[in-house]
């Protein structure tokens, strides 16, 4: 387990004031917020780049917060991955294992099975410059990897990826969780991330953590205003798809089913946002594909707009103007109709997790 | 005003042609009067004569003495540039504008300014003397030669290093720590081999100017026949004892010197710009 405990720490104009923060072994842990929270920073200080101000960092029952970073056990990828360019593919995957002096036969060993397993041997005398955004990202969390380390920190790993690479890549990630159970912090500003890895969130703003929590909690329940705004999308719903014709039938955890237009299938999440989910007293006729009654369980103010939150045999979270809430004589139990288009679910597999 | 138009781009078409005539001849021009320059002074001394100045014992001491003196401040510009470079490059600290102020001065400095400051310093102050006595005896010694070289040379070589490392991302080093690196292991094994162009670009340059430094030497280190006879102060005795063979032949291997130096650089790497 990884605890901080109020960690601050400002290097020039980025800080990092006051964060707490417990990581459970094994866990995938995703850390959102805009450009210039400090995220960079927070993930370079828990692999000990930088020395914070004040506070602690616990890995397991020791404490680290002194320890140089070659003796953490903590790995790191980059966006940019930041491979040696004047080594091969595969002097950058062991390099790590020259500076622990692992025997030469077990070096080599190490670096054919994280081949494998990454599916980059092809690449092994190849320079870094002459390889694709994937292959390259692959050599570097082959590298971080292979050392075996209790934490790996990725920081906003699939940003710099096209949108099939990326989706490859997160497929990835999940799987590398999988098989090797090491324990993930991930920097990201991609919701589909979140959705498909995540195990909890944190969101991170002016150098402060605002909120932490389960992935759907969060979504369902955040804190603030600009934690509702941040996230804006309001709803994700696990659940199983199947083919229904040219589109996909989604059916929940708690037995409701719903259509998305997607043709994936399979274990997937399926994203809402709040504010295409159409209320009424009563179902009407309309084009779209979704109309599923419910309870109010909660109504909660946010500025010029209400979310209302509601029970359709899973959590469903619809924002509506003050003077609609007014007009539906909106209250904790109303039964209630909420219609919303099937293409308005965005539809992502949901990883192994 | 349909019939103007034309007239107009004509009198602008010939304006352009004017002014690529002008420039392009004045280019041949200026080619021209260097190559022919330089031409003349190769082509001086017959090659039998050339020959002979070249194997006289003189230039070969020359030769020598300025491939010794210029190596060696080569490698101790090399020793002293790299850490100083990399803080610059790396590090914040106090009065950082007013150190890289003073480092820089010396490449505007002229070289002879540089001397008379050595001079000044090893022949007048205390420390000097103390040097001196130490047996690290500068003035008028082929010591001084080194010495005077690494002041004039070792400017250029921070620059050029300081701005190979300033190209490279920390995050490589953060990488390379996180990968079981020491400080200093993650700079000599990631950050220094990956300035290999700007290291071996600075090298050759240092060493080259070192080969031809003239004014700095002169005054630190004397223009004494067979002591401190480098090449460039060769050139200076000869001609100013009327010897032009000798001067000549000094000369010509300067400029095979500078010739080898450039088509270093340019085969090093295309991307440091030093000239």
């Amino acid at each position: 387990m990884l605890r901080i405990e109020s960690l601050s720490i400002t290097l020039g104009e980025f800080s990092v004031r006051d964060v707490s923060l417990e990581i459970r072994p094994g866990e995938y842990f995703i850390i959102l917020g805009p450009t210039g929270a400090g995220k960079t920073v927070l993930l370079e200080t828990i692999a000990g780049i930088h020395t914070p101000d004040s506070g602690r960092i616990i890995l397991g029952d020791k404490e680290i917060t002194a320890t140089e970073p070659r003796l953490r056990k903590i790995g790191m990828v980059y966006q940019d991955y930041m491979l040696f360019p004047h080594l091969t593919v595969e002097d950058n995957i062991v390099f790590g294992l020259r500076q622990r002096k692992v025997p030469k036969e077990k070096q080599q060993a190490l670096v054919a099975e994280m081949c494998a397993f990454l599916e980059i041997g092809h690449l092994k005398k190849r320079y870094p410059g002459t390889l694709s955004g994937g292959e390259q990202q692959r050599v570097a969390l082959a590298r971080a990897l292979v050392l075996k380390p209790e934490i790996l920190l990725l920081d906003e790993p699939l940003s710099a990826l096209d949108g099939r690479t990326r989706e490859r890549m997160r497929r990835e990630l999940s799987r590398i969780r999988k098989c090797t159970g090491t324990t993930i912090i991930q920097i990201t500003h991609h919701f589909d991330d979140v959705f498909a890895l995540a195990d909890r969130i944190a969101i991170m703003r002016e150098g402060q953590i605002i909120q932490t929590g389960e992935t759907s909690e969060v979504f369902l329940h955040p804190v603030d205003t600009f934690v509702a705004e941040f996230l804006g999308i309001g709803n994700i719903i696990r659940g199983t798809s199947s083919r229904s014709g040219d589109i996909a039938r989604i059916m929940t955890r708690h037995g409701t089913a719903f259509f998305a237009a997607s043709g994936l299938t399979g274990d997937v999440v399926a994203t809402l946002h709040a504010e295409d989910v159409i209320l009424s007293e009563a179902p009407f006729a309309s084009s779209a594909r979704n109309c599923l009654s419910g309870t109010v369980t909660e109504i909660i103010p946010a500025g010029s707009t209400i979310r209302v939150i509601l029970d359709v045999g899973f959590p469903l979270t619809a924002l509506l103007t003050r003077e609609s809430c007014h007009e539906l004589h909106l209250e904790p139990g109303s039964t209630v109709c909420a219609t919303f288009k099937a293409s308005a679910v965005h539809v992502i597999p949901a990883g192994s997790i | 005003m349909a019939r103007r138009r034309p007239v107009a781009g004509d009198r602008r078409n010939n304006g352009r042609l004017l002014m690529r005539r002008f420039s392009l001849s004045l280019s041949a021009i200026v080619f021209l009067a260097i190559g022919i320059i330089l031409l003349t002074l190769v082509t001086y001394s017959p090659l039998p004569a050339l020959a002979a100045s070249l194997a006289s014992p003189e230039i070969q001491f020359a030769i020598l003495l300025s491939l010794v003196t210029s190596t060696v401040s080569t490698l101790v510009c090399i020793a002293l540039a790299i850490p100083v470079a990399y803080s610059l490059s790396r590090y914040r600290f106090f009065g950082k504008r007013v150190v890289e102020l003073v480092l820089t001065l010396p490449l505007t400095l002229p070289p002879l300014v540089a001397g008379i400051a050595l001079l000044l310093f090893f022949g007048t102050t205390p420390w000097g003397k103390a040097l001196d006595q130490a047996g690290f005896g500068v003035i008028f010694t082929p010591l001084g030669i080194i010495v005077a070289e690494v002041f004039v040379n070792l400017p250029y070589m921070i620059r050029i290093l300081r701005s190979s490392f300033s190209a490279i991302n920390p995050r490589y080093e953060y990488v390379a720590k996180t990968l079981g690196c020491t400080e200093s292991g993650a700079f000599l094994r990631v950050t220094l081999p990956m300035a290999r162009s700007g290291l071996l670009a600075g090298t050759v340059i240092t060493w080259s100017k070192a080969m031809g430094e003239f004014g700095a030497v002169l005054m630190l280190a004397g223009a004494t026949t067979m002591r401190t006879e480098t090449l460039p102060i060769a050139l200076y005795l000869n001609i100013s004892g009327g010897d032009l063979d000798l001067a000549v032949a000094a000369a010509t291997i300067l400029i095979l010197i500078s010739l080898v130096t450039l088509c270093a650089v340019e085969y090093f790497d295309r991307d440091v710009h030093v000239f």
